[in-house]
């Protein structure tokens, strides 16, 4: 039975989706990587909200096949009830014809087999990408990191020259994705030098959070951020490039 | 021989548990256990990983990244905010993290303050670090809460924590913010560390009503260790995982023990717990609401032997801790502890086959009381008060 079902509900889906993209064409930023997608997801969304945008990003952790068009489309999971599915379907349906689209959809990508991110490009065409960061988290259903690498490959690759791909340089096989693409390429992290990029430096823990300063040319940022954690400056840089250049 | 073990006892309720397997009609409210099966999202996301082949190998130490970084932004939700690399560690249950934490932060001879009646087991694992539990009693009169003048009491120089569980098993009682930082006021003066147990803090049953947790407060980081445990929360007692939150300093000191004692915490489980993190938001509503139905259902059928118990009505867990005001009982001769709740216990089991824990076990303060998990059905509830109404009305 849900071996017939769910590949119905995915293409169902995925069309439903494609029609509303289609519709409504809003800019889409995309974050991809194994670890950090979500604070990072969560910062452009901050910024882009502060400079005005509408926006929507994926709740949670709807990031797949099933969950992306989900995130779109604003609806819920029905989870493992075949029940519960039946008010998701009409909800699809009925948000081909809703009001108060946002302008910006932000959303994360999640990549944990072979092929996950061609299909995922085939639901959504984005305007700028994001590599947080690429371990080997999620390997296990690769036959090594450099398959798993081809996964993000794919996204660059397929970004148009007029897009802009944000890569994490302090990792080595992200960095290395700048000769996959023909977009515009911006590197991020605390190995960059500001003149090649968004240098993250100077990232001290005080009694609220992280304190970090990003630099990039003549631009220089200090930054409280009131979370703990190395993860979150990187995710603090990515909202510093989406700030300058959308 | 045995000096490490000889001041430890199996836990009442599990003693209860054995008494009443003896009795074949017998209906236990004693162990709180959820009458919930695990929901089924959980359960196919622990399916997708066997079947992916990714559960058979060790996790790192604190837990597989993923988990932790789905914690971290749970946690972020409720205004508590950790570095899911180095702050978070997922534990065998939250027993494994408390003593993890115990055997952390203290030494041989330290004292550590437990307000009581508590959950039974903080006594054995204060023990078994080497500690001297001290109990400070709740009081009933004010809805079981803290009177602060009696922890300034407690506290020596030899008082390394206190160590309270919020919501309270086995009163229900939520405890105040104003309470909560009247005793991070005393742990800041006296240099103390801070052992909040929130496991139950999933449910709530009066409408608005918020559980705060000193953990929120970024100043008290390096006092705070906080811990949790999916048993409860999402019907999970037998995964045996939970996860604990400290500042750096700390967290890396309870990871060493915690590698020595489990290496780490079940990789199944941890796979079952992202399941519960990622989906299973919908359930813990669901048993929240049920829970409160059975918190109704169980105070309206207390009310009915109002000259035998009374109680303050709990405001979350599942548990109700009536006191015992009938004294003319004619109990029988039961070997056990010279103690009323014991006695009046065994009375149960004896006269309805029903098992409850005798209060005494919850600490000095527990006397007179036994304690009644509301975590079985309604029907269950049902069968045991018609027994009791069979047996006092």
């Amino acid at each position: 039975m849900k071996l017939i079902l769910k590949p119905l509900l995915k293409y169902y889906l995925k069309y439903i989706t494609k029609l509303v993209l289609f519709i409504h064409r809003p800019r889409i930023i995309v974050v991809a990587g194994s670890t950090n997608k979500t604070f990072v997801r969560d910062e452009i969304k901050k910024v882009l909200l502060a400079k005005g945008c509408t926006v929507r990003a994926n709740p949670k952790n709807f990031n797949t096949e099933i969950g992306l068009p989900l995130a779109i489309l604003n609806i819920g999971s029905g989870y493992n009830s075949y029940r519960g599915w039946l008010p998701i379907i009409a909800d699809a349906a009925a948000a081909i014809f809703a009001k108060n689209f946002p302008a910006v959809l932000v959303l994360e990508l999640g990549v944990a087999r072979r092929g996950d991110m061609r299909y995922l490009l085939s639901i959504v065409k984005p305007e700028i990408c994001v590599i947080t960061d690429i371990t080997q988290r999620y390997i296990e259903s690769f036959s090594g990191l450099d398959q798993m690498v081809k996964e993000y490959a794919y996204l660059v690759k397929n970004m148009s020259t007029s897009g802009q791909v944000i890569l994490n340089y302090d990792n080595l096989k992200i960095r290395a994705l700048a000769k996959r693409t023909k977009a515009k390429v911006i590197y991020f992290g605390q190995t960059v030098s500001s003149e090649a990029g968004f240098k993250i430096e100077k990232i001290t823990r005080t009694e609220q959070g992280e304190s970090v300063e990003v630099r990039h040319k003549n631009l220089h940022k200090e930054l409280a951020i009131p979370r703990f954690g190395t993860h979150h400056a990187y995710a603090a840089a990515v909202g510093v490039i989406v700030q300058k250049n959308i | 021989m045995f000096e490490r073990t000889k001041n430890l006892r199996l836990s009442v309720i599990k003693q209860m548990e054995l008494r009443a397997a003896k009795f074949p009609s017998v209906i236990s409210l004693a162990q709180g256990v959820p009458s919930f099966d695990t929901p089924e999202c959980i359960k196919r996301r622990v399916e997708l990983a066997l079947k992916q082949g990714v559960v058979a190998k060790y996790s790192l130490s604190p837990g597989i990244a993923e988990l932790r970084e789905l914690i971290e932004i749970k946690l972020a939700e409720q205004n508590m905010f950790y570095d899911f690399e180095k702050e978070i560690l997922v534990t065998a249950g939250s027993i494994e993290g408390i003593t993890a934490t115990l055997l952390a932060i203290t030494e041989s001879g330290d004292e550590v303050i437990i307000p009581e009646p508590t959950y039974t087991s903080y006594r054995e694992v204060i023990i078994l670090a080497g500690c001297t539990p001290v109990y400070v009693a709740l009081s009933e009169e004010k809805g079981w809460a803290f009177e602060l003048e009696k922890y300034e009491a407690a506290i020596t120089p030899k008082t390394k924590a206190i160590f309270y569980c919020n919501p309270n098993n086995p009163t229900g009682t939520i405890y105040s913010k104003e309470q909560l930082l009247g005793l991070a006021a005393l742990a800041e003066k006296h240099n103390l560390y801070l052992l909040s147990d929130e496991v139950y803090k999933d449910f709530i049953f009066e409408p608005g009503k918020t559980i705060f947790s000193l953990a929120e407060l970024p100043a008290l980081r390096r006092r705070v260790i906080r811990l949790f445990s999916f048993s409860k929360s999402y019907a999970m007692t037998g995964w045996r995982v939970g996860y604990l939150h400290a500042d750096e300093s700390i967290a890396r000191e309870i990871l060493k023990v915690h590698d020595s004692l489990v290496t780490c915490a079940p990789v199944i489980s941890q796979y079952a717990a992202m399941g519960a993190l990622e989906m299973g938001e919908k359930d813990v509503q669901f048993f929240n609401g049920e829970y409160k139905k059975r918190r109704d259902l169980i105070c309206q059928r207390l009310d009915k032997l109002a000259h035998i118990f009374s109680y303050i009505r709990p405001e979350s867990a599942y548990y109700v801790f009536p006191r015992i005001i009938k004294k003319d009982i004619a109990f029988g001769s039961y070997d056990c502890p010279r103690s009323f709740s014991w006695h009046f216990a065994l009375y149960l089991l004896e006269k309805a086959q029903v098992a409850v824990v005798p209060g005494v076990a919850f600490g000095p303060s527990g006397e007179d009381h036994i304690r009644i998990s509301f975590g079985r059905s309604e029907k269950d509830i049902n069968e045991v008060f018609n027994r009791l109404d069979n047996l006092f009305l």
